[in-house]
């Protein structure tokens, strides 16, 4: 797993540990539900997991990669449904859809370099500069686009293909969150500037000692961040035809928090990768598929998934219990 | 000379008995009981509290009221907590202390205001509910009748999911928000129509929150686990067109059968005519808002009547719109409304 040093030995034990305890969670509850239900393992459901994981999963690869860097973007939730729901919006003025999504991820882009701007060079943090700005985002939005749910043109061959298509049967939506794991994972662990963020999170001030652009590299990361977020917010466009801006008020933000924090990345910066990530994507698929499957009331769904979070973080916390030096850069 | 003194009278002769008339016929058209009326209404204070402002029903109810208010001078004030419960309690809180003549008040859930709806009446507030009724009975109740609407879903999934050329028995509903009274009410009436016809199977019964990608995923796990299913009902054509997108994926367009209600928007009909909708049962938000509006009128006109003396319902009209019916009137814009 990547790390930023040598000095990192004991996080990475800790990482790794929490990653094999998420891993092992979903083992058994996969083992137990192909046990117990049936078609659970049937190839169909296994993709209707990833399928249904998707934009959770893409959502959390985002978060991740600016976690590692030390922050939080609590921004993305907000910048998937206004800046897909800016496209639609202009596209009724006859723009041209494709024209329109560019023109989305320009408007998406901006808010994310603001954002970036607003972290690393007002430093303000993180946790409240993007509670704001989202807060703005999805206000600013809500005044200019009147209604909640906004529908796409239905004649765009390619968002069809984003919706409705596969690659070697395999839905698109599941190949885009693969794609944008494997690019995030490869920049990351393979460029300099993956290896850059590692730095920067890990110990920011040390990093901007040694010479690092700390600040581009911040702003950078919330940029694409917010590029993913829209790329996200796009596949769920393809899928059910349009965007419901009313996501801003469910609890999709800290799901994609949860997943990132429970596959075994620190808040405190510097540590995991999409492996992580990816494993806390898996957990909550599973656990979300067999509990629909056992049609679990909503109120006993949310009571066992809290509990198996809890239980998972308690794990951890035993079998890596922790000293002043894992502690001292804290969580939030 | 002597003629033109004749002419100059006659002529104000006849001006005055002109004038004259104008007068009197002016008295005799006076609509009976119009002034009457507008003096009933004028000047009051109406305040709105919704779920949300950004749902399609909330948008025609707000455009009829505001049309009514300012044709005879009534204030109307939306005051929008966007969905969130605790801003929709301090909202209600606000509205109360400000005296208005009239609270309207859309629901989130049967419990969360219904002390509040108490206060606004013992305060001497008369209080309409619109289409999500509380716990607590007020003056007013204008919108579905949802065990109604209950039955009349799973009554369309009963035809075509009961006999001998049905695909199967297996029906799936898919709730919105459980504590909501949407909900519960049209949970009676699925229970009545289920116990009527014992061999339709209710297969899932998970709430999608009226989030179109919720209820996308829901559908796509059952359809895996149930290939054959065969009905689908939900509570809003706005979240079940992903309903109708999981089955268009699977190909099982033919096959299933998608029944949901909603406001009557010309997206409802989109959905429709795109096929991943069957059947909506339209309850016209426009109408609605009308009918609301009348009591509105109602209940400002009776400044004498105590607040909760009177309790009345008023259900809106429900029309059952599929792919030949889903033109003109049951396909609303909102320029339309304007």
């Amino acid at each position: 797993m990547p790390g930023s040093g040598q000095s990192n030995d004991r996080r990475l034990g800790l990482k790794a540990s929490q990653e094999v305890v998420v891993v092992a969670i979903s083992v058994v509850l996969f083992v137990v539900f192909s046990a117990t239900l049936n078609n659970f393992l049937s190839q169909g459901n296994i993709i209707a997991i990833l399928k249904n994981v998707s934009i959770l999963g893409t959502l959390a690869v985002g978060m991740g990669f600016v976690v590692v860097g030390r922050g939080i973007d609590l921004t993305m939730v907000a910048v998937m449904v206004v800046g897909v729901a800016f496209s639609i919006w202009i596209s009724t003025w006859g723009i041209d859809f494709t024209l329109a999504v560019i023109c989305g991820a320009i408007l998406v882009a901006a808010i994310g370099l603001f954002t970036g701007v607003m972290v690393a060079i007002a430093e303000v943090p993180p946790i409240f500069a993007t509670l704001a700005i989202a807060s703005s985002v999805y206000g600013s939005g809500r005044i200019v686009f009147a209604s909640d749910v906004l529908y796409a043109p239905p004649d765009i061959a390619w968002l069809k293909f984003v919706g409705n298509g596969s690659v070697l049967g395999i839905p698109m939506s599941v190949v885009i969150f693969g794609a944008v794991a494997a690019l995030m994972g490869l920049f990351l662990r393979k460029t300099r500037f993956g290896r850059l963020v590692y730095a920067t999170g890990d110990n920011p001030n040390a990093a901007r000692t040694t010479g690092l652009p700390t600040r581009p590299i911040i702003v950078t990361q919330y940029v694409i961040s917010a590029l993913i977020a829209f790329t996200a917010g796009i596949i769920m466009t393809g899928l059910v035809t349009g965007i419901d801006t009313r996501l801003y008020n469910s609890s999709l933000i800290y799901d994609v928090l949860l997943v990132v924090v429970l596959g075994g990345i620190g808040l405190s910066g510097g540590q995991g990768g999409v492996r992580n990530v990816i494993a806390g994507t898996i957990l909550v698929g599973i656990l979300t598929n067999g509990m629909t499957i056992l049609n679990f009331s909503y109120t006993s769904q949310n009571l066992i998934k809290s509990v198996i979070l809890l239980g998972a973080l308690a794990i951890d916390a035993i079998i890596n219990p922790r000293d002043e030096q894992t502690s001292q850069s804290g969580d939030i | 000379m002597k003629l033109f003194k004749k002419c100059l009278l006659a002529g104000m002769t006849a001006l005055a008995f002109l004038g004259a008339a104008q007068v009197a016929s002016a008295q005799e058209t006076d609509q009976v009981g119009r002034a009457a009326y507008i003096d009933g209404v004028k000047g009051k204070k109406v305040i709105f509290v919704p779920i949300s402002q950004g749902m399609d029903l909330n948008q025609a109810w707000v455009m009829v009221w505001q049309r009514h208010a300012a044709r005879y001078g009534f204030t109307l004030e939306v005051r929008d907590p966007n969905g969130d419960t605790n801003a929709g309690i301090r909202a209600m809180q606000g509205a109360i202390a400000e005296k208005p003549d009239l609270i309207i008040v859309q629901n989130p859930d049967v419990q969360t205001y219904a002390r509040l709806l108490k206060q606004a009446q013992a305060a001497g507030i008369k209080v309409l509910q619109v289409n999500m009724q509380s716990a607590t009975q007020t003056d007013s109740y204008v919108g579905n009748d949802w065990i109604e609407m209950g039955r009349l879903e799973m009554g369309e999934l009963a035809k075509h999911c009961t006999g001998p050329n049905a695909v199967s028995h297996k029906v799936v509903w898919l709730a919105g928000v459980q504590t909501g009274a949407a909900n519960i009410y049209m949970r009676t009436g699925i229970d009545e129509v289920l116990k009527a016809n014992p061999e339709l199977q209710l297969v899932s019964d998970q709430p999608a929150d009226y989030i179109s990608e919720k209820a996308r995923q829901i559908t796509e796990t059952v359809l895996q686990q149930h290939p054959d299913l065969c009905g689908i009902m939900g509570i809003w054509d706005n979240a079940e067109v992903g309903a109708g997108a999981a089955v268009a994926a699977a190909g099982k367009q033919d096959q299933v059968t998608i029944v949901t209600n909603g406001a009557g928007a010309a997206t409802g009909c989109e959905s429709i005519k795109n096929g991943l909708l069957d059947v909506i049962f339209n309850f016209n938000a426009p109408i609605q808002g009308e009918i609301a509006a009348q009591q509105i009128s109602e209940l400002l006109q009776h400044p004498d009547r105590k607040a909760g003396s009177e309790k009345t319902i008023f259900f809106g009209p429900i029309t059952r719109v599929d792919k030949t019916n889903a033109t003109g009137r049951n396909c609303w814009k909102p320029e339309d409304i304007k």
